[in-house]
């Protein structure tokens, strides 16, 4: 009896979710192949036993030819006494023998787990379990794991766990892998005649309906149109424009800020006055892109962070010091009233609308689908569909689509997509942002932007898979069905993936804003400003306090964007609409942050993540520029 | 270089010179047609040249001389099941990155699609291919089973 249990499947299958039920640890899942790319462990009690349950990246094959093969086939190496937990798709239970099979050569105590057992049913499908059981000599339970249902009986299996019997001639079969596995399917075909019967031909559900249509050539791009329009309002109108003016202006400037502001003042004395304004803040439902429903609307009295110092008092040193720290807490450079009220007030609320629609799209199925419409297309960029995967995923956050690029068959499709992501695929925080700026602009303006992207990402995909060289791989992907997204996997997978981001992202606000007021205290901003002029003024035609946005923007670059959207529809806008379109452009083709910085360099080495960089901050400048020439001589 | 042509007409088998169009026909170079010196039939010498649309979006297939009921993946219809006879060339490694999905010879298979990618059903499993792939793989056509009364 092992100490520990693995839990090995076909992607797919559900390991995630059946662990989750077994450890009560949640680890990311999603309905489609590749979600957990490495190797998750935690500690269960079984009826009082402690077990370690070990969660793997899914095999179809033991042969270690992916990233995620060798992950999981070195991981079986290493721990040579645990009881195998394989978890299988009823649906397909082909495959999943073919994987038992393969397994057993290992010669370790299996349980056979059939997940999805309703979806079986739903088919009109059925296996007999105690057959197959017999026949491979090892407990086999049927589960359906999003709803909990057999993971008792799972528990109570595991102490039966049993090296599977395979005939001989099967087992000693010689020849090569594919060869061997021909052998192995040829007795999988067997064992299926004897335990699994087709009832009744199913006719086809609403939602597998609705799954052939979002991957038909021409209602697959109107499913395309309303996915993004749903997107685009959820996001851009709903969480960028009524949740964000809630937070920033209802919250922050009207309530927290001059709160915070007074606060501060009668524990830091010195003697200053702060500037107030009256502030209106309604609360409205977005229509159209340019209306919005008003629904109601207050205005208060609010004390702003910019202040004058008493005339004809000369400060003292202690005055001094106490006026540093209240600027460096709610100065205009402050932590609160920018760093804090950018990350809660403008980032957090677009990247919560983004992540809760990301994750019903994700858990629906429909990603995949979106793979198969593009594969022709990613093929110019020596990519295949499979590519659109991370693509997708790098919308949500860069630096973790960076990590499942190892789903990738080969070296260059890695690097290409790795740098397609960082240089030209915004994340949730920036997009939100950009989507919200676009709403400041022509709708021209927000295609421009729209085709100038996608125009980038091909050039460039072309242009590195030419410079990488090297194979690309056969396009074989596996469509999971559309399913009904459950809400709750949705707001719990909602809540960790932002629980991570307050906590990457708030310290590098604090971080950036700090540098700021530092060097804005020791009169280098304006100096840094100076020596940027003849790159953010000459070239790309903007106003010298811009630099900041940059300089911030090497950080994180949704943190550029949020200045720009501050200096664009802040209380004092400064940016013309051609100058949002270019800062706009220059800061979406920056690298995303220092976190995906290192990712790149964790997966693909130092010596590749500092030439992407080498590459991308010049050429983000260089369109820029040039949209900027173009725009003046065009004379828009 | 004597070059003999076949007249797909009657069969009989001449050279080219022997033709009307290298004696004087009035149509000179802009004809593309030879015509039969036995049954007169007239038809063009080489095969048509596809058009630039056809050779963008529709590459033949590898294989030529094939038996009538073998036809490509390519060839089906969606909605039609086949049997899959030959994974094609290609190498075992994609052989064996299609047989873990239960793709073998012998396999039965539906076409769901081809546009925008090819789309086939392997048992329960929704397999999207490479348009390349698809080309190559060999099958032949299953008549529909009725289904058994209920």
């Amino acid at each position: 009896m092992g100490q520990t249990t693995v839990l090995v499947g076909n992607p797919n299958v559900g390991k995630s979710v059946l662990f989750k039920n077994l450890t009560r640890r949640y680890v990311t899942v999603s309905n489609y192949p590749g979600t957990t790319v490495e190797v998750v462990r935690a500690k269960a009690a079984f009826d009082g036993r402690e077990v370690e349950v070990v969660d793997t990246p899914g095999v179809n094959d033991l042969a270690p030819r992916s990233d995620e093969a060798r992950v999981t086939r070195r991981l079986l190496d290493e721990t040579a006494g645990a009881t195998i937990v394989q978890v299988a798709d009823a649906k397909n239970l082909r495959r999943a023998l073919l994987l038992t099979l393969q397994l057993a050569e290992l010669e370790r105590p299996t349980v056979l787990v059939l997940n999805m057992y309703d979806e079986l049913e739903e088919r009109g499908r059925q296996i007999d379990i105690a057959r197959l059981s017999e026949i491979l000599g090892i407990p086999v339970v049927a589960t359906v794991a999003p709803r909990n249902q057999g993971t008792q009986e799972l528990i109570d299996a595991l102490p039966l766990a049993a090296v599977p019997t395979v005939p001989d001639e099967v087992a000693r079969a010689p020849g090569d892998e594919y060869g061997r596995n021909r052998v192995l399917l040829g007795y999988a075909n067997e064992i299926l005649s004897q335990t699994y019967t087709v009832a009744r031909p199913p006719n086809p559900s609403a939602r597998v309906r609705l799954g052939l249509m979002a991957m038909h050539p021409v209602k697959g791009v109107g499913v395309l149109a309303v996915v993004l329009f749903a997107v685009f309002w959820f996001v851009g109108l709903f969480g960028a424009g009524t949740l964000v003016d809630l937070l920033e202006v209802g919250v922050f400037e009207q309530r927290l800020n001059p709160l915070v502001i007074r606060a501060t003042d009668v524990v830091l004395p010195f003697p200053h006055a702060h500037e107030t304004e009256a502030l209106t803040y309604s609360f409205g439902l977005p229509a159209t892109p340019v209306h919005e429903v008003t629904v109601g609307s207050v205005e208060r009295e609010v004390v702003r962070p910019s202040y004058v110092l008493d005339p004809g008092v000369d400060l003292s040193a202690v005055q001094e010091a106490l006026r540093f720290v209240h600027d460096f807490l709610v100065g205009p450079y402050g932590a609160v009233t920018m760093a804090l009220a950018y990350a809660f007030a403008i980032v957090l609320p677009i990247v919560t609308a983004f992540f809760l629609v990301f994750s019903i799209l994700e858990d629906s199925g429909y990603f995949p689908r979106m793979a198969i419409m593009l594969n022709r297309v990613f093929r110019v960029m020596g990519l295949n569909g499979k590519a659109v995967l991370p693509m997708i995923l790098g919308l949500g956050c860069d630096t973790m689509a960076t990590m499942t690029t190892r789903i990738l068959e080969t070296r260059k499709e890695r690097i290409v997509t790795t740098m397609l992501l960082a240089l030209a695929v915004p994340c949730s925080a920036q997009l939100g942002v950009l989507l919200a700026l676009m709403a400041s602009l022509a709708p021209a303006g927000a295609l421009v932007w729209l085709g100038l992207v996608v125009g980038v990402i091909f050039l460039v995909g072309w242009l590195t898979a030419r410079v990488i060289g090297g194979e690309s791989s056969d396009f074989i992907l596996e469509i999971p069905p559309m399913r009904r997204p459950q809400l709750s996997n949705v707001l719990v997978k909602t809540a960790s993936r932002l629980d991570w981001y307050l906590r990457e992202v708030i310290p590098l606000f604090v971080v950036g804003t700090a540098i700021l007021f530092l060097l804005d205290k020791l009169h280098l901003l304006s100096a840094i400003a100076q020596a940027a002029e003849p790159l953010v003024t000459g070239w790309l035609g903007l106003p010298k306090e811009m630099a900041n946005a940059f300089l911030v923007g090497f950080m994180r670059r949704d943190f550029g964007a949020v200045y720009i959207l501050d200096a664009a529809t802040g209380p004092a806008a400064v940016l013309t609409p051609h100058q949002i379109l270019v800062a706009m452009v220059t800061i979406t083709l920056f690298m995303p942050c220092i976190a995906n910085f290192l990712m790149i360099a964790k997966e693909h080495g130092m010596r590749t993540a500092v030439s992407m960089a080498a590459f991308i901050f010049p050429f983000a400048f260089f369109v820029g520029g040039v949209i900027h020439r173009l725009g003046v001589w065009l004379s828009i | 270089m004597a070059e003999y042509l076949t007249c797909p007409f009657c069969g009989f088998e001449f050279l080219r010179e022997d033709t009307l169009c290298e004696h004087g026909c009035p149509l000179g170079a802009m004809c593309g047609l030879v015509r039969c010196p036995n049954c007169q039939y007239e038809y063009p010498e080489k095969p048509q040249s596809l058009t630039w649309l056809q050779r963008v979006f529709r590459r033949p297939s590898p294989y030529t001389d094939l038996p009538a009921h073998v036809i490509t993946v390519q060839e089906l219809k969606p909605g039609e099941r086949a049997r899959v006879l030959c994974l094609g060339t290609g190498g075992p490694q994609r052989h064996n990155s299609l047989a873990v999905f239960g793709l073998v010879p012998g396999a039965e298979i539906a076409l769901v699609q081809h546009h925008p990618s090819p789309v086939i059903q392997v048992e329960e499993t929704e397999l999207a291919l490479d348009p390349a792939i698809a080309r190559e793989v060999l099958v032949e056509r299953v008549e529909p089973v009725a289904p058994p009364p209920q």
